[in-house]
């Protein structure tokens, strides 16, 4: 719906939630990429930076709140306004969440840098935060541009890093059983890449807002659930 | 456990009270009202919404052939109360009146006692045989019109002296002491505050466990609040009809989310 408001103002308002929500997505994006990378490179300054950096987060998913309940006070928006201040505050929570797995990721990073480095783990664990980290980016771009087929795509791609979860979960459980001395390691490591792929579910959820933003429905059909370490016990 | 659900407020599908089947309205050479299909259900508020000039307070009017009085007025089409066509020559308009009763934008007492007001279409209908049955009927109109505590010791005062908002109620309870069975209120609270607006719609909420409401209004909050079915008309066109929640968070067509969501349609 590209018509204005009669009232500019109200036009105003919605762009300035929106952009608030966009400027969170970018924190976020730069904040799973550093924190990959941070483990990948050793770099305890970096997780600092990613650390220091969730407040930042935070403090936009509280704006984001409070302009949405400003919002819905004063202009009582319906139909595809009121849409989109409701997604606004899901995708807000998303993100903040998101930059909570983050933060815990630099957090692990922190403690993984004075151990001895478990082989390969590292380069796995960065391709899983580059897919998800894309997979952000679709999403947010699919936002913006109002499109259910992107959203739904990402929707769809998110099978992908359950698989990559599945992967490293056995490769640690072997690691783990081959010498103990890796338990406390790979314990942080299995952690790092349960966080990337809970990542990816909120950013399956921010899809599926936007779907709904667009159609008024929220998608029916269920994705495909790839993440059975719960349910298959691998190695026993 | 018991769960606590909302409110209910879907339209569980009702019995059809007022059908109108290819409504068109003519004033002189200006087509107000361009085929209309809707089906009004018993027991439910249904709300008219739609800029000025859509059509929608003609079309209601048409619901009880008060375009009649308008000479230059042409309607085409049927509408069925009830499954009897309203416009049948046989039908006197007087007798629809009393079972579709009008409530309008600004309140309208007769120059009478309060009493006199409520009493005056159960008298002309012949409802009440003795004054005692008169006075029942005045009181319980008054009741349900949410104004009866207010009034009952002043019931010889003039219905003019009332506030703005006892006098709309007063209209109402006007309008539902000859037992309607539908009750058509054009704008019934665009010149009341909001406390009296608010006694209003809580009013016409109960109205709808008895009667079907059909209610125009420039408010779309309003609309919101108090109906269960919502139609949005635009340029003499029924655009969308439809449950009011679904009309409000997810409308099926662009120009009913342009005028809902206040664009430049």
């Amino acid at each position: 719906m590209s018509d204005r408001h009669i009232v500019k103002s109200y036009d105003r308002d919605l762009e300035a939630i929106q952009a608030l929500i966009m400027k969170m997505g970018g924190l976020v994006e730069a904040a799973i990429l550093e924190a990959a990378q941070s483990l990948e490179n050793r770099d305890e300054e970096l997780a600092e930076k990613v650390r220091k950096g969730d407040k930042s987060i935070d403090a936009l998913e509280e704006r984001v709140n409070e302009e949405a309940a400003r919002l819905l006070a004063l202009r009582q928006p319906s139909a595809g306004d009121l849409r989109t201040v409701l997604t606004v505050m899901k995708i807000g929570a998303n993100l903040e969440r998101i930059g909570d797995y983050a933060k815990n990721m630099a957090k692990r990073t922190g403690v993984l840098v004075q151990m001895t480095p478990i082989e390969g783990s590292a380069g796995a664990i960065r391709r899983m935060a580059m897919a998800v980290e894309a997979m952000l980016k679709d999403a947010l771009d699919a936002y913006i541009q109002r499109d259910p087929e992107l959203a739904q795509d990402v929707r769809l791609r998110d099978h992908e890093v359950d698989q990559m979860y599945n992967a490293l979960f056995r490769e640690f459980l072997t690691f783990m059983m081959e010498d103990p001395r890796n338990i406390t390691a790979c314990m942080h490591l299995h952690f790092i890449a349960k966080n990337i792929e809970r990542m990816g579910d909120h950013v399956t959820s921010i899809s599926e807002q936007v779907i709904y933003l667009v159609t008024g429905e929220m998608p029916e059909d269920d994705r495909p659930k790839a993440d059975r370490t719960a349910v298959d016990v691998p190695g026993f | 456990m018991y769960d606590n659900p909302l409110m209910k407020r879907d339209a569980v599908t009702k019995e059809v009270k007022i059908s109108a089947r290819g409504c068109q309205v003519f004033y002189g050479d200006t087509h107000a009202i361009k085929d209309v299909d809707v089906d009004i259900e018993d027991k439910t508020v249904t709300a008219f919404i739609g800029p000025s000039g859509c059509g929608k307070s003609t079309f209601l009017r048409c619901l009880n052939r008060m375009n009649d009085t308008i000479d230059i007025c042409r309607v085409e089409g049927t509408i069925t109360l009830d499954g009897e066509d309203i416009y049948d020559p046989k039908v006197d308009p007087v007798q629809l009146r009393a079972k579709v009763g009008m409530v309008f934008q600004k309140p309208n007492p007769f120059p009478k006692s309060i009493y006199d007001n409520v009493a005056y279409g159960p008298k002309i209908h012949g409802m009440a045989r003795t004054r005692a049955e008169l006075d029942e009927i005045v009181e319980r109109a008054l009741r349900r019109g949410a104004l009866w505590d207010e009034v009952k010791d002043r019931l010889d005062a003039p219905g003019t002296g009332l506030s703005g908002g006892q006098q709309q109620r007063l209209c109402i309870a006007r309008a539902v002491a000859t037992e309607p069975e539908v009750l058509l209120m054009d704008e019934p609270c665009s010149a009341l505050d909001p406390i009296a607006t608010a006694q209003v719609e809580e009013l016409i909420d109960e109205l709808r466990e008895q009667y079907s409401v059909v209610i125009v209004t420039h408010s779309m909050q309003q609309a919101a609040r108090v109906s269960q079915k919502t139609a949005f008309f635009h340029l003499g066109n029924l655009v969308e009809f439809g449950e009011t929640g679904q009309i409000f968070t997810n409308p099926h067509d662009p120009r009913t989310e342009s005028y809902i969501t206040g664009r430049i349609g």
